[in-house]
C-alpha cells in the first residue's frame, strides 16, 4: 500500500477540519465562553495536517489505498472531535469525549451526558455540528472542495457513500460532492427557516437543524423535542428526517425535472410502504392505551418511526414505555434503515430490498432446478457479483452484532439492553431500550462497552469495510 | 466539455483516460458490467450501462447534453446508428469508429447522410504510419506537417554518433545551417526541450523537426541513411496488414504475407494478386528462416497477440534486418521494448486516441487561431501541434527574443508561403504563418496559450481571447 499517499491524503483532510472547527469557536465567542477548547484543537490538527500533509509521496492510488485512507480518516476525525470536548473539562472521561465524538460524527446520536443543557453553548453546537459534518461525509466535502484531490476522490467518495451501489450524479467527482453538499446546505437552510418559524430561538432551530440533517440525534435539550411540545414541531422534524434518509440522488432529479424516474426508485417506494406501514402497526398499537384518538396516536407514532428508521433518534416520548409490540416494530425498523447514499444508517433499504429478492430467486431456483434468473432493481440487473457483496455485508453486520452485544453483556446488564445497545450504535440510531433508552444515556456503562460501542458507530457508518480493511494485514503489506 | 464514449474497448478506455486527464467530463457507455466496473475503478467517469443502438439508454447517458459522442463499439454497424440518433437527440458532434474496408468506398455518403462529423478508422491509420515509416526507415517515428512540407522525425542516437556527448552548440556550421531544429529528447521517459547547451547520450531518442531534404542530407551525415523499403515481409493479415498491402502495393514494393488462417489468405491473395501469401503460423521461426526473412528489407509484426509480435519482431532485429515495425497495443509495454532495441512501435488506440484528442482541442477552442494537427510524440509525453496564426494571436512582429514562452515549450518551425524558417531571436510571427510548436506538457489548445504572460493555464473549455 502507498502508505506516504494515504497520510498525505489524510493530512490535507485534517487541515479541513481544522478549519470546520471555526464555526464552533465563533459561537463559543458570540456567547462569551472560553474558546480554547477549540483552539488548542485546532493547533494540534493544524500542526498534524500540515506534517502529514508535507509528506512526498507516489500518486499511485487504488481502491485499497481508498478504503485504508477513509477508515483511517474516520478514526482520527472521531479523536481529534473528542478533544475539545476533552478541554472544555465538561466530561468525566476521555473514553466519555471519544464515545460523544464518535456517536457525534457518525450521526449515532447516543450521549453519556445525563445534562445536556449544563454544557456550554459552544461545546453544543460542536456535538450537532459534527452530525452534520459526519451526515453527507467528511470525505465528500473534501473532495468538493480540495481541487488537489481530484485524483484519488472517486476511491475516497466510492469508500465513505453508503448503500450497495455507488452514486455518481454527474461524470466528475469533486462536482458530484459539490452539489450533493449543495443540496445539503439548502436543505439544512431550509429547516432552520422552518423552526424559526416555528418559535424556537435561532441558536435552538440551529443547532437541531444540524442535527436533523445529519439524521443525527443530539439535540440541545435533555428532554428533546419533547421540551416543544408542538405538533407543528413534530411535523417539521419527521417530514425532514424522512427527507434526509432518502437517496440524495432523488433530490439531484427532482432538481433536473425528472419526476418520473424518482417514482421509478424501487427503494423509495419500499422505504414509504415500511414506513407507513409500521406508523399504522405503531399507532394502532398505542391507541387503546396511551393517547386520546387517532391522530394524537399517529403523531406520536409517525414521529418514532421516522425519527428510527432514519436512525436519527429523536424522541417526544419515552418509547422504552410503549407496548412491546410497539418496541419490537421499532427495532426491526433499527435494522432496517434509511436509504442508500442519505445521511441515516442502518443495513439501507436497497440491501433488504435485494435481500428479499435473492430468497425469492432462491426459493424459485428450489422450484425450477435449471432456472435462470436475474436480480432487478429500479429496472436494472444486479450482478451476481454486487448480490454476493451484499449477503457477505449482511452476515458480517449481524456477526459484528453479536460479537459486540456479547461484549457489552459483560457488564450485566440484560439482554435487552446490551443487545439494543450494540444494535443502536452499529445502526446509529443512538437510543436502545429500558435504561439506555430515550429518555436514559449510556454513562453507566464500562470504558470497555463505550469504546466497543464506537466501534460499531463507525463501522456501521462506513458500512464495515473500511474499518475491517484497515485490520487486514495483507493490505497493509506491499503484495 | 461533456463526452459520451460508446463501447469502452482498447480504444475507448485510452481515449477516456486521456480526456479525463484533460479535465473533460467523461460518460460510459458499454454493454458489459465487467468493462465498466474496470473503468469505473480507474478513471473518474460516469458508467452506465447500455447499448449505443437504444435511444433510451443514449438518453440516460446524457446524449441530449453532450458535446461530444465517440462510438467506438466493436461493430461498425451500431457505431453508424449511434451517431445518427445521438445526433437527433441533441449531441453537437460525433465520430465514429468505421473500419470494415468495405465501407471505404462509401464513406463520403455515410457521412452526409448519417450526420456524422468525423470517421475513423484506427486500423487504417495505423497503415498509413507503419507506410511512412517504410518509406523513410531511417526513422522510428514520422509525423508529417503541412502536407509533409515539415517532417518531424524520431531516431535513437547510438553509441559513437557523431551527435552524441556534446552540446548541440558545437555541432559543425554544416549541421547548423540546415533548415532543421532539434526539438524533443526523451531519456528514459523524460522528455527535455533541448536548448544549445544540451548534451545528446547514446540511447537518448531524439526528435528533429525540419525539410525532408534537410532531414535526408542529415541522416546521410550521421551514416544513418537508408533507402525506402522495397521487400516487405509482413506477418499477420488482419485489417491492418491489408490496409498496408494496399498502400504498399500502390507503391511497388514487393511483398511477402503470412497467415495462418487459411480462408483469410485466399482473400488477400484475390486482392493482392502480386504479393507472395503464405498460409502458416508467422510464430514459428523455422517458417519464417525457410521463406527468407533475411533477404528482406523490412519486417512488419501485426499479429493479434502483442507478445507474439515483439518476439518475432526480436528474432527479426537478430537476422539483421534493417527496419522493423513491431504493432503494439499495449502502451505500458513501450519502455520494455525499447530498451531491446525495437524503436518503431504502433499501436492503433494509441493512433486513434491522438486524432481524436484533436478534434476535441478543436471544438473547445472554436475562436481562436485553428490547430491544423496534434501529434503525440515521445510515447505521449509531449504533443507537436501545426496551429495557423490569425488575426487573434497576440504579440504579432514582436521579435521572439522579446517573448516571454511558457516553459517545456518550443517554436520548432515557422512555415511562412513558400518559406520554412526555423525561428530565431530576430523571427516574428506574422498572420497566415503556420507553426510547429512542441509542448511538453498537454492542454494547448490555442496558439495565445504557449505566451508566459497572463492566461497562466488554460481553464477547461476556455476560449482565449
Amino acid at each position: 500500500m502507498n502508505l506516504r499517499l494515504v497520510l498525505n491524503v489524510v493530512g490535507r483532510v485534517m487541515l479541513i477540519e481544522t478549519l470546520t472547527l471555526l464555526f464552533p469557536l465563533a459561537v463559543a465567542l458570540i456567547y462569551g465562553e472560553s474558546p480554547l477548547p477549540f483552539l488548542y484543537t485546532m493547533a494540534i490538527l493544524a500542526i498534524l495536517g500540515a506534517v502529514l500533509s508535507a509528506l512526498p509521496a507516489k500518486q499511485s492510488f487504488f481502491a485499497r489505498e481508498g478504503f485504508c485512507t477513509v477508515g483511517l480518516i474516520w478514526l482520527l476525525t472521531g479523536t481529534a472531535g473528542a478533544l475539545p470536548f476533552y478541554f472544555s473539562g465538561a466530561f468525566p472521561s476521555f473514553v466519555d469525549c471519544i464515545f460523544e465524538s464518535f456517536s457525534g460524527f457518525t450521526t449515532t446520536g447516543a450521549t453519556i451526558l445525563t445534562d445536556v443543557e449544563a454544557l456550554p453553548r459552544g461545546i453544543q453546537f460542536w456535538r450537532c455540528f459534527s452530525h452534520w459534518l459526519g451526515g453527507m461525509g467528511v470525505l465528500i466535502l473534501a473532495t468538493a472542495v480540495l481541487p488537489s484531490l481530484s485524483g484519488q476522490s472517486q476511491h475516497l467518495a466510492r469508500a465513505e457513500t453508503p448503500g450497495p451501489f455507488v452514486l455518481k450524479l454527474v461524470p466528475r467527482q469533486p462536482r458530484t460532492s459539490k452539489i450533493l453538499y449543495g443540496i445539503y446546505c439548502a436543505m439544512t437552510l431550509l429547516v432552520i427557516v422552518l423552526l424559526c418559524a416555528a418559535g424556537l430561538p435561532l441558536y435552538d432551530a440551529a443547532v437541531h437543524a444540524f442535527s436533523i440533517a445529519g439524521t443525527g440525534g443530539f439535540s440541545s435539550k435533555n428532554a428533546s423535542f419533547a421540551f416543544y411540545a408542538d405538533p407543528a414541531v413534530d411535523l417539521i422534524v419527521s417530514v425532514f428526517t424522512l427527507l434526509f434518509s432518502l437517496n440524495f440522488g432523488l433530490f439531484y432529479l427532482a432538481l433536473c425535472r425528472r419526476f418520473r424516474e424518482i417514482w421509478k426508485s424501487e427503494e423509495l417506494r419500499f422505504f414509504l410502504l415500511v414506513v407507513t406501514l409500521a406508523t399504522v402497526l405503531i399507532a394502532w398499537d398505542l391507541d387503546p392505551v396511551y393517547h386520546q384518538g387517532v391522530l394524537e396516536s399517529l403523531r406520536y407514532a409517525f414521529f418514532h418511526v421516522t425519527s428510527v428508521i432514519s436512525t436519527s433518534g429523536f424522541f417526544t416520548e419515552d418509547y422504552a414505555l410503549w407496548p412491546h409490540f410497539s418496541q419490537m416494530v421499532l427495532v426491526l425498523l433499527m435494522f432496517c434503515g434509511s436509504c442508500s447514499n442519505s445521511t441515516g444508517g442502518g443495513i439501507k433499504c436497497a440491501r433488504v430490498l435485494i435481500l428479499l429478492r435473492a430468497l425469492r430467486r432462491e426459493l424459485h431456483r428450489l422450484v425450477h432446478p435449471k432456472a435462470v434468473e436475474v436480480i432487478r432493481l429500479d429496472g436494472r440487473v444486479v450482478e451476481d457479483r454486487a448480490v454476493r457483496t451484499v449477503l457477505v455485508f449482511l452476515g458480517c453486520y449481524m456477526l459484528i452484532l453479536c460479537g459486540a452485544g456479547l461484549i457489552i453483556s459483560l457488564d450485566g446488564y440484560s439482554f435487552s439492553i446490551s443487545f439494543s445497545s450494540a444494535l443502536a450504535s452499529l445502526s446509529n440510531v443512538g437510543p436502545g431500550l429500558e435504561l439506555v433508552g430515550p429518555t436514559g444515556n449510556f454513562s453507566a456503562l464500562s470504558p470497555l462497552s463505550k469504546l466497543v460501542m464506537s466501534a460499531c458507530m463507525v463501522i456501521g457508518r462506513l458500512e464495515i469495510f473500511p474499518i475491517l480493511i484497515l485490520l487486514t494485514p495483507s493490505a497493509w503489506r506491499h503484495i | 466539455m461533456n463526452i459520451i464514449i460508446v463501447g469502452c474497448g482498447k480504444v475507448g478506455f485510452s481515449l477516456a483516460e486521456q480526456l479525463v486527464r484533460e479535465k473533460h467530463n467523461i460518460t460510459i457507455m458499454d454493454q458489459n458490467e465487467e468493462t465498466l466496473q474496470r473503468a469505473g475503478d480507474q478513471m473518474d467517469v460516469m458508467t452506465v450501462r447500455g447499448s449505443g443502438s437504444s435511444v433510451q439508454d443514449l438518453r440516460q447517458a446524457g446524449a441530449d447534453e453532450a458535446d461530444l459522442l465517440v462510438a467506438a463499439a466493436s461493430s461498425d454497424e451500431v457505431n453508424m446508428v449511434c451517431c445518427l440518433l445521438a445526433k437527433n437527440l441533441g449531441t453537437r458532434h460525433t465520430i465514429a469508429r468505421i473500419r470494415n474496408p468495405e465501407y471505404i468506398s462509401s464513406l463520403a455518403d455515410l457521412r452526409r447522410n448519417l450526420n456524422i462529423d468525423m470517421v475513423i478508422n484506427p486500423e487504417n491509420a495505423t497503415a498509413v504510419e507503419i507506410s511512412r515509416l517504410l518509406r523513410f526507415p531511417a526513422a522510428a517515428n514520422i509525423e508529417s506537417f503541412c502536407r509533409g512540407r515539415v517532417e518531424l522525425i524520431g531516431f535513437r542516437l547510438q553509441e559513437g554518433d557523431f551527435l552524441a556527448d556534446k552540446p548541440l552548440r558545437e555541432l559543425s556550421s554544416q549541421i547548423k545551417s540546415m533548415p532543421l531544429l532539434f526539438c524533443a529528447a526523451d531519456r528514459d521517459g523524460t522528455v527535455f526541450i533541448p536548448n544549445g547547451a544540451f548534451v545528446p547520450k547514446a540511447g537518448d531518442q531524439m526528435y528533429v523537426v525540419g525539410q525532408p531534404a534537410a532531414l535526408d542530407r542529415f541522416f546521410v551525415l550521421l551514416g544513418r541513411y537508408a533507402p525506402t523499403a522495397k521487400k516487405v515481409f509482413l506477418v499477420g493479415g488482419g485489417k491492418v496488414s491489408l490496409y498496408l498491402a494496399h498502400i504498399l502495393d500502390k507503391l511497388g514494393m514487393h511483398l511477402k504475407i503470412v497467415e495462418r488462417d487459411e480462408a483469410r489468405c485466399r482473400m488477400i491473395s484475390e486482392k493482392f494478386p502480386r504479393a507472395i501469401v503464405i498460409c502458416a503460423d508467422g510464430t514459428d521461426s523455422d517458417l519464417l528462416e525457410s521463406e527468407n526473412l533475411a533477404s528482406y528489407d523490412a519486417f512488419v509484426a501485426l499479429t493479434d497477440r502483442d507478445e507474439d509480435n515483439l518476439i518475432i519482431s526480436l528474432y527479426a532485429m537478430q537476422l539483421g534486418l534493417s527496419k522493423v515495425i513491431t504493432k503494439c497495443t499495449r502502451q505500458n509495454y513501450a519502455g520494455i521494448v525499447r530498451s531491446l532495441g525495437l524503436d518503431s512501435i504502433v499501436s492503433p488506440k494509441f493512433i486513434t486516441a491522438s486524432h481524436i484528442l484533436h478534434v476535441v482541442r478543436g471544438l473547445q477552442n472554436s475562436q481562436g487561431s485553428v490547430m491544423n494537427s496534434l501529434h503525440r510524440i515521445a510515447d505521449g509525453n509531449a504533443e507537436a501541434m501545426d496551429f495557423t496564426v490569425g488575426p487573434s494571436t497576440r504579440h504579432l512582429g514582436v521579435p521572439l527574443k522579446d517573448l516571454q514562452l511558457r516553459s517545456g515549450i518550443l517554436l520548432a518551425v515557422i512555415v511562412r508561403g513558400k518559406e520554412i524558417i526555423i525561428p530565431e531571436g530576430s523571427t516574428c510571427l506574422m498572420e497566415n504563418d503556420r507553426v510547429i510548436i512542441i509542448a511538453r506538457e498537454s492542454g494547448i489548445l490555442d496558439l495565445n496559450d504557449i505566451y508566459e504572460d497572463e492566461f497562466p493555464f488554460p481553464a477547461p473549455g476556455s476560449t482565449a481571447l
